[in-house]
């Protein structure tokens, strides 16, 4: 044990010394740390008069757990889950270490991946504020996803090493899955088709046996949200459910399978060719499927730059099974039609989805082609190629965003020009954040750090967004009313566009005059 | 055809290439040796635009960021980089029409024959074996028949079919008049086919020889580690 004890604390102890030398990520986390100290302070200050239904809440966190829950039947199907690395693999595996011991020592590294996978939930205090919960439910809120996370990622082991080159368990446990979703779902249902009103049909499930004794996701959320309402021994019955199955999971694994070495090198292989493909600037490759796909149709089309979106087209048809829609903007667009739905308007949306669109712009395959040398070299202007190797993000932008607002918008019955706007202004955000990473390549390049390089393209974000919001504020706040929001939105779009164009221009060349941009992911 | 003045290259604090100078003439094949880290792909990297760099490279007598320059270069990286969702084929035409090639098909299926891929044309970049992800890397390196070529440790990962094509190919490419720079550790490799090596170390260029310039009785090894070995022990 002594071992495994060493390389814990001897990798806790080398992070705290590398925070020395690079400056740039102690930055990086001081002002995290300041930004959730801040969020602390917020919740102290902030009174809401009247809290939304804590339900809603419960609702919420459900369906986030939910989602994980299925990840996790996903994971356990194809190859498990990565609790190990690779050189755990090369040089512990082979160790003589006790499996039982390597296996706990896996379990506390996948406890600290966890915590970085649940840590944005310390930075909803404003928005949980609105359910009337304070910082210390937020703490329990995460307690309870990191709870939640070490019972899947041993249930995603668990399946993986039951299933693994068995045809009939895997059908099984698909099944399973689909068993496990159904009585909520006919539950649901039913409510509606009683009530004729989705949401008391959301509400009366929410509350249901169905939903609170549902594994995982509904003993969580039942006993974060007990412990809110201050019945402490309902929170325990139900966190003590989880904790119940995660040690019967761990004991089954331990004392039915002790060689389970096997059963955990697929996923930690995986991982590790994953973050070396990353490394190597093999975008594609580290976000590859492993579904089998059937190749119909071929063919690139276009000439020249216009090749580029020919193949990015191709390729897109080929990986989505919504054509241009990846299944994560399927998904955050069904969520945010749901949304305006509930909140019935639009303007909330457009906030968050904003901010999403912060981190998902990259996602477009336009950014991922500059970590590939071909775009570098084909034998056309920088200008062009940026051009048309950005077009499917712009594409898909515009066809995500008519998708939510306007069906969004139709449903609340939003009048035709605030949907309209909606649609401009989130769109022409995309083309501001695609010129803010152009700029950043063409200045920055290789010699700055990750996090250094992601907390200045935040700030320049915000910079480069800040004269807009002022003058789309002052303009609504002078008008007033709905023309005061529409004027808003319109200015707003109007410096997203130049803005965006102002970028572009400044980053003239940048193809031809960058450093092709390595992923650094700690090799 | 390749030629590199004072090329120097920093990240951050940390000088990659020391004020490179060399020349690759037509028909010529350079190899670039040295050790891990001596800056070989660094230096390849500048070559072919990828990396910003103090200096001046030209691709006949073309600004090596310039079109004309971009029209003459092929490029094989080091780590063979494909689209998982593009077949073999579709990479081939992808290129073809990016470059606006015009009669591209024939060299295709040339170069799909000679690497014995003509049977997987329908495969997905995906679900290629590295080494079969390399043999694709460099036909879509010559498909558009560069005039110069830099390949960045061509070798690895390859079969010996692929090595014995890949050879064939760079002696093919040489004879036709093709400007070659070869970043290897595979030094017998080469040992064949090299006009000029350029040993590299800590960034600069350490020793320079034309094949006629070896010492009677000493292989290009011998003189390699001679140089990076250098030092070390007494």
């Amino acid at each position: 044990m002594s071992a495994l004890v060493y390389i814990i604390r001897k990798s806790m102890k080398n992070s705290l010394k590398e925070l020395g030398k690079k400056p740039g990520k102690l930055i990086l986390y001081l002002l995290v740390i300041a930004a959730i100290l801040g969020m602390v302070l917020l919740s102290f200050i902030r009174t809401v008069d009247s809290p939304a239904p804590l339900f809603w809440f419960s609702g919420i966190l459900f369906l986030f757990i939910a989602l994980f829950v299925v990840n996790a039947f996903a994971k356990g199907l194809s190859g498990g889950d990565a609790i190990f690395e690779m050189n755990d693999v090369n040089l512990l595996f082979v160790s003589p270490v006790s499996p039982r011991k390597v296996l706990l020592y896996g379990l506390v590294r996948m406890a600290k991946t966890s915590f970085w996978a649940g840590f944005f939930i310390l930075f909803q205090a404003n928005t949980l504020a609105n359910f009337g919960v304070d910082y210390g439910g937020v703490l329990l809120t995460f307690a309870g996803f990191l709870l939640s996370m070490a019972v899947l990622t041993t249930a995603s082991l668990l399946i993986y090493s039951v299933t693994n080159g068995n045809a009939v368990r895997k059908r099984i446990v698909k099944c399973l899955a689909v068993v496990l979703f159904l009585p909520l779902a006919v539950f649901l249902a039913v409510q509606y088709f009683t009530t004729q009103d989705m949401a008391t049909a959301l509400e009366i499930t929410i509350g249901s046996a169905f939903l609170r004794f549902f594994p995982v996701a509904g003993w969580t959320s039942s006993g974060v949200t007990a412990f809110l309402s201050g019945d402490a021994a309902t929170g325990l019955l139900f966190l003590g459910l989880n904790l119940l199955l995660c040690a019967g999971m761990t004991a089954y694994i331990l004392l039915s399978n002790p060689d389970y070495y096997e059963d955990v090198l697929v996923a930690t292989e995986t991982a590790y060719e994953k973050k070396r493909a990353l490394a190597d600037g093999n975008m594609g490759a580290a976000t590859a499927s492993k579904r089998k796909v059937r190749v119909a149709k071929t063919g690139v089309s276009g000439s020249g730059a216009t090749a580029l979106f020919g193949k990015h087209m191709r390729e897109n048809l080929r990986e989505n099974r919504f054509g241009i829609l990846t299944l994560p903007s399927a998904l955050i667009a069904l969520g945010a039609v749901i949304m305006i739905l509930f909140g019935r308007e639009l303007s909330l949306v457009l906030q968050i989805l904003m901010w999403l669109q912060i981190f998902l712009i990259g996602t477009g395959r336009g950014l991922k082609e500059t970590y590939s040398h071909y775009i570098y070299l084909i034998p056309v202007s920088s200008f062009q190629k940026i051009l048309w190797s950005n077009m499917e993000i712009m594409a898909r932008t515009l066809f995500e965003s008519a998708l939510i607002f306007g069906i969004g918008g139709a449903l609340i019955k939003a009048h035709p020009s605030f949907i309209l706007i909606c649609i401009l202004t989130y769109t022409l955000f995309s083309l501001l954040l695609l010129g803010v990473n152009y700029l950043f390549m063409r200045f920055f390049g290789a010699d700055i750090s990750a996090g250094l390089l992601l907390f200045i393209y935040y700030l320049a974000v915000i910079l480069a967004m800040a004269p807009g919001l002022v003058m789309a504020f002052v303009a609504g706040a002078a008008i007033g009313g709905d023309a005061g929001y529409f004027t808003g939105l319109l200015i707003l779009s109007g410096w997203e566009l130049a803005a965006g164009l102002g970028c572009f221009a400044l980053s003239k060349g940048v193809l031809h005059n960058c450093d092709m941009p390595q992923m650094k992911t700690g090799k | 055809m390749i030629v590199v003045q004072n090329v120097s290259k920093h990240y951050g604090k940390f000088l990659a290439n020391d004020d490179i100078s060399l020349a690759v003439q037509s028909g010529e094949l350079a190899v670039l040796l040295g050790p891990n880290g001596a800056g070989k792909s660094t230096l390849i990297k500048s070559v072919c635009g990828l990396l910003r760099f103090r200096g001046s490279i030209t691709i006949g007598g073309a600004d090596n960021r310039s079109l004309e320059a971009k029209r003459l270069l092929g490029y094989v990286p080091e780590m063979p980089v494909l689209y998982p969702m593009l077949t073999v084929r579709e990479h081939l035409e992808f290129i073809a029409k990016a470059y606006r090639l015009q009669t591209w098909e024939p060299i295709a299926e040339e170069l799909l024959r000679r690497f014995e891929l003509s049977d997987k044309t329908n495969k997905l970049g995906k679900e290629l074996s590295k080494g079969m992800q390399q043999k694709v890397s460099v036909c879509c390196a010559l498909l558009p028949q560069p005039k110069a070529v830099i390949l960045d440790e061509p070798l690895v990962g390859l079969d010996p079919h692929g090595i014995r094509e890949i050879k064939a190919v760079i002696a093919g490419l040489k004879n036709s008049g093709c400007a070659l720079l070869i970043s290897t550790h595979m030094i017998e490799s080469m040992e064949e086919n090299w006009d000029v090596t350029y040993i590299m170390k800590d960034g600069k260029v350490a020793a320079l020889y034309r094949r006629g310039d070896l010492p009677a009785g000493q292989t290009l090894e011998d003189i390699y580690f001679s140089i990076t070995e250098s030092g070390k022990k007494a």
